[in-house]
């Protein structure tokens, strides 16, 4: 009896233990070659969008701020608008990600963000709110834009720059290189990225205080 | 402006304006480019120039409170301001020299740059031939980034007027502003830093920082060196050096970086540019891309054991890598308590027995199969995680030496389970009895990981990279090799019916089983502080101590019904507070170093570096929780004729460790076909040879022999040019 009841123990205990481990595998700040962290944010539909959801899919995020000068460099010449419709060509998922919160600049509501996207004639495949900075502090997002590819398999293949021209200046989009677009080429290849980290550049992203 | 000319005596700009700007514009400072945010001005130190001379200017940008524009580094977002000069023929303009900047917090993130007054000073040099008389203008259009929070970029269009004389004529109120800029400008420092690589940090030491240096903060020209936010911890004393994260964006193209160091001495703020040499290592590991994006499992054939394996080889290997699994340290706890049960059965029914062990085989193939669904599971997904992966969260490793302690409290009876102590065997056929046997199979499984056998390595790096079934069906294999001794106990009563009857010997047996339990639950915790360091300790040992109360007070309150519940609800609220304390406590992070002396940290640039030096590299894919692992280093790889045979043959020994995940190391293990570690490469001195795959058992004499291969090829290779 005692060895039997002993053992019944030892199950319950295993089996708790077993139930441990999700936390041991939370991710740090996001690193090219490693997983992509995972996210749950909520669209400007009101639908919660998983990473997982776009499993076996190249997946493009974008921190965006529709008043910031650099986002607006690359809106007001319809160059994102011409990158988000070509990246939806090749079969890519572009999310925008907005992260101001509430009471700071560039703070939109779902509302304001489809009008947006309807003005200036943008092409994401959705627009993601992320008001307490969630997702921001999950990648290290420092500025707008800051992009992030997502590689089919999860694994994060490219952090940075929309391109390589670091400044405001509309004069600049002359023969910028895109990051993105050489990122994305190379991985539909099958070869390495060979620039699959490079310095952001852009406003800083406002972050919400942690509660 | 002296920088201690804080925001708060610039309530107004136009107090300010009122302080600096003579009355009238004079010669000696262009008309202001005004904003809300700023106010610019161009001042010279000269209201006439005389030919061939170099002078100072200056661009002075007013800042309203809380607003601030970039240094050349501007930190995690914006734009240094930028100056394009349109002077006469032949006259030419210098770079800006920056002020000290400022470590501008935006949390999280952190900006460089200015706030207040500051000036943006620079030398003009006058051509020779201008001729007394004429008109030297000074024509600049200067861009820059204001933010606050909000950022906003500015422009504007600066004309100064000057006139050639034959002798220059100073301007003492705009030259002395100048000069007041130029004199906080920081100096060169006295001394040269060394950046070095530190276990994945980059360590800047300051070799000849004055004593009694304080708030340090190394501000580098290149915004792709380090973390611009990151804490600088500063580790003073004989070797003075400050600890850096480096960046994301990690590039590093020369030996040398520059950039700005602040500190206060005695209290007075200091700043001083500095040179520092960099570790040629580090170039390497910047030169290259950053780490490729490689797909979690790479196939490639493998040069040595089990090289390509046919299925039914990885079939065999996987059966033979289990059955070698019992003989491994890890198992064994687990293989007492179930060979305690059979000693209780053995003089009892024979079908019992067997079904004991048929039950035991449920729980090991029913585990198997759940640990091989997560690997190819979080595989698909693109997560690289192999044999021995649940180890690497600290919550289920500290949970495991809970139970380990718990079962060795209970075998040493420190308390009972169930109702009383009821006669032997009594509830052999009841529900508790055979759940028990399956969940020895599970914990039996769960405790293995640690170790790895001889084959088993090669038959699981096959199966991850085979479709889903073929995975399963070497997991299977594995789990069939690793259940068989214990099913064929069952089924042998020959074997059982040689123990005596049960007796006396038997408690004494059950309590000596005991101590490798606690045995167990040391290591269990000697782990979690690898991974997770003190906190990790820590939260072990309140693991274990509230799990050891809850059952006591289970065990104490069993009187009556309302005490039962009383006791009940208590244990459950400490065992709850106690898991969550745990897994607030318990994170992986305390990377572990590899241990000084001469074992560096791996990487895969690093490796590549020593080929094209020509050396030989010894690669150990290790992790704390890996039992394996470590008896192969006690055996063999520390063992002092395995040094003195690195030291000859000029090896370098490279650490991976595996403790806590690391995507990268999963990567380097899948392309040797491997799914966990152990793994030993032995790369030789040639550029991009492919690496030797060393045994899963080490021994000294294998060692040396494949040290002496990797660098033999090296005496023959030497010779050529």
């Amino acid at each position: 009896m005692q060895s039997l009841t002993r053992q019944t123990f030892i199950a319950g205990l295993t089996l708790a233990g077993l139930a441990f481990p999700a936390a041991g595998f939370a991710q740090g700040a996001a690193k090219v070659g490693a997983p992509a962290p995972a996210f749950q944010a909520v669209d400007v539909e009101g639908k919660t969008r998983n990473l997982s959801e776009f499993a076996g899919k190249t997946v493009i995020l974008e921190w965006t701020n529709h008043d910031c000068p650099y986002v607006r460099k690359h809106y007001n010449s319809a160059t994102m608008q011409n990158l988000q419709k070509d990246m939806a060509k090749e079969g890519v998922v572009w999310l925008s990600v907005i992260s101001s919160p509430q009471g700071e600049q560039g703070h939109v509501d779902a509302a304001k963000a489809k009008e947006l996207t309807v003005q200036r004639n943008a092409a994401p495949a959705g627009i993601l709110l992320d008001p307490n900075s969630k997702m921001a502090r999950a990648y290290g997002a420092q500025t707008t834009p800051h992009m992030y590819i997502i590689d089919p398999r999860g694994t994060l293949a490219y952090m940075g720059a929309i391109d390589d021209k670091p400044t405001s200046a509309a004069s600049s989009l002359e023969g910028a290189k895109s990051y993105v677009r050489q990122a994305v080429a190379e991985l539909k290849a099958g070869k390495p990225v060979s620039e699959a980290s490079t310095k952001a550049y852009g406003c800083v992203v406002k972050y919400a205080p942690l509660s | 402006m002296r920088r201690f000319f804080g925001k708060r005596f610039l309530r107004g700009a136009v107090l300010v304006l009122g302080l600096f700007a003579p009355g009238l514009a004079l010669a000696a400072e262009s008309a202001a480019v005004s904003s809300p945010r700023v106010t610019a001005t161009l001042v010279s130190s000269r209201d006439a120039v005389a030919p061939g001379e170099r002078f100072k200017v200056a661009l002075v940008q007013k800042l309203a409170p809380h607003w601030h524009t970039y240094w050349l580094n501007p930190g995690d977002s914006g734009e240094p301001t930028q100056i394009k000069w349109d002077l006469p023929a032949g006259a030419a303009a210098g770079d800006i020299q920056w002020p000290a900047p400022k470590a501008i917090r935006v949390e999280p993130l952190v900006n460089f740059g200015f706030e207040g007054t500051i000036l943006l000073p620079l030398e003009i040099t006058v051509p020779a031939d201008a001729r007394p008389g004429e008109n030297f203008a000074l024509k600049a259009e200067a861009t820059w980034l204001v933010c606050e929070k909000i950022c906003i970029p500015e422009e504007g269009s600066f004309t100064l007027d000057l006139p050639v004389a034959a002798a220059s004529a100073v301007d003492e109120v705009a030259e002395a502003r100048i000069d007041a800029a130029i004199a906080t400008l920081p100096k060169p420092a006295a001394f040269r830093g060394r950046l070095r690589d530190d276990a994945g940090k980059l360590v800047l030491d300051l070799p000849g920082l004055p004593a009694g240096a304080a708030d340090l903060r190394f501000f580098p020209l290149s915004d792709t060196l380090i973390e611009h936010a990151a804490d600088q911890p500063f580790a003073a004393g004989d070797n003075p050096a400050l600890t850096l994260t480096r960046s994301s964006a990690f590039k590093l193209a020369k030996p040398e970086v520059s950039g700005v160091l602040t500190f206060t001495e005695a209290g007075a703020p200091r700043a001083v540019t500095l040179l520092a040499d960099a570790d040629p290592a580090l170039i390497a590991a910047g030169g290259a891309a950053a780490p490729e994006a490689r797909p979690a499992v790479v196939r490639i054939p493998m040069p040595s054991e089990g090289a390509d394996l046919t299925l039914w080889a990885a079939l065999a290997f996987a059966f033979a890598g289990g059955l070698i699994l019992n003989l491994m340290p890890c198992v064994l706890p687990v293989l007492f308590i179930k060979a305690l049960g059979f000693a209780q059965l053995a003089h009892r029914s024979r079908s019992e027995v067997r079904e004991q062990g048929l039950l035991f085989l449920g729980g090991v193939l029913v585990t198997f199969m759940v640990l091989a669904g997560a690997v190819i599971a979080l595989g698909a997904l693109g997560s690289s995680v192999g044999w021995g992966f649940q180890l690497q969260s600290p919550p289920l490793v500290i949970a495991l030496a809970v139970v380990m302690v718990l079962i060795g409290l209970n075998l040493l009876g420190a308390f009972e389970i169930g109702a009383s102590v009821a006669g032997l065997g009594d509830g052999l056929a009841s529900r508790g009895g055979r759940l028990g046997a399956f969940m020895t199979g599970v914990l039996a499984v769960v405790v293995a990981t640690p170790c790895t056998a001889p084959f088993m390595g090669a038959a699981m790096g096959y199966a991850v990279t085979q479709a889903p079934v073929v995975a399963l069906s070497v997991f299977m294999a594995l789990a069939l090799g690793f259940a068989l001794p214990v099913v064929a106990l069952s089924f042998a009563p020959g074997l059982l019916r040689l123990l005596p009857k049960p007796g006396r010997w038997m408690l004494v047996l059950k309590q000596t089983f005991a101590f490798p339990m606690f045995a167990t639950a040391i290591w269990l915790i000697w782990v979690a502080s690898v991974q997770s360091g003190p906190q990790g300790v820590l939260a072990a040992l309140v693991a274990v101590l509230a799990a050891g109360f809850a059952v006591w007070l289970v065990g104490v309150t069993r009187g009556s019904p309302g005490r039962r519940v009383f006791g009940s609800a208590l244990a459950s609220l400490v065992v709850l507070g106690a898991g969550w304390f745990t897994v607030q406590n318990a994170v992986p992070g305390a990377a572990t170093e590899a241990r000084a002396g001469d074992i560096e940290a791996w990487s895969p640039e690093r490796v590549a570096a020593l080929q094209a030096q020509g050396k030989p590299v010894f690669v150990n894919f290790t992790a704390a929780w890996c039992i394996t692992c470590i008896a192969n280093e006690r055996v063999a790889l520390s063992r002092q004729e395995v040094k003195d045979a690195f030291a000859k043959l000029g090896v370098v020994y490279l650490k991976a460790d595996w403790t806590n995940r690391d995507s990268r190391i999963a990567s380097a293990l899948a392309e040797q076909g491997r799914a966990g570690v152990p793994l030993y490469l032995f790369y030789p001195a040639r550029k991009e040879a492919q690496a030797e795959i060393l045994p899963q058992l080490l021994t000294v004499d294998g060692l040396i022999a494949a040290a002496e291969r990797a660098a033999g090829r090296n005496a023959k290779t030497a010779a050529l040019p």
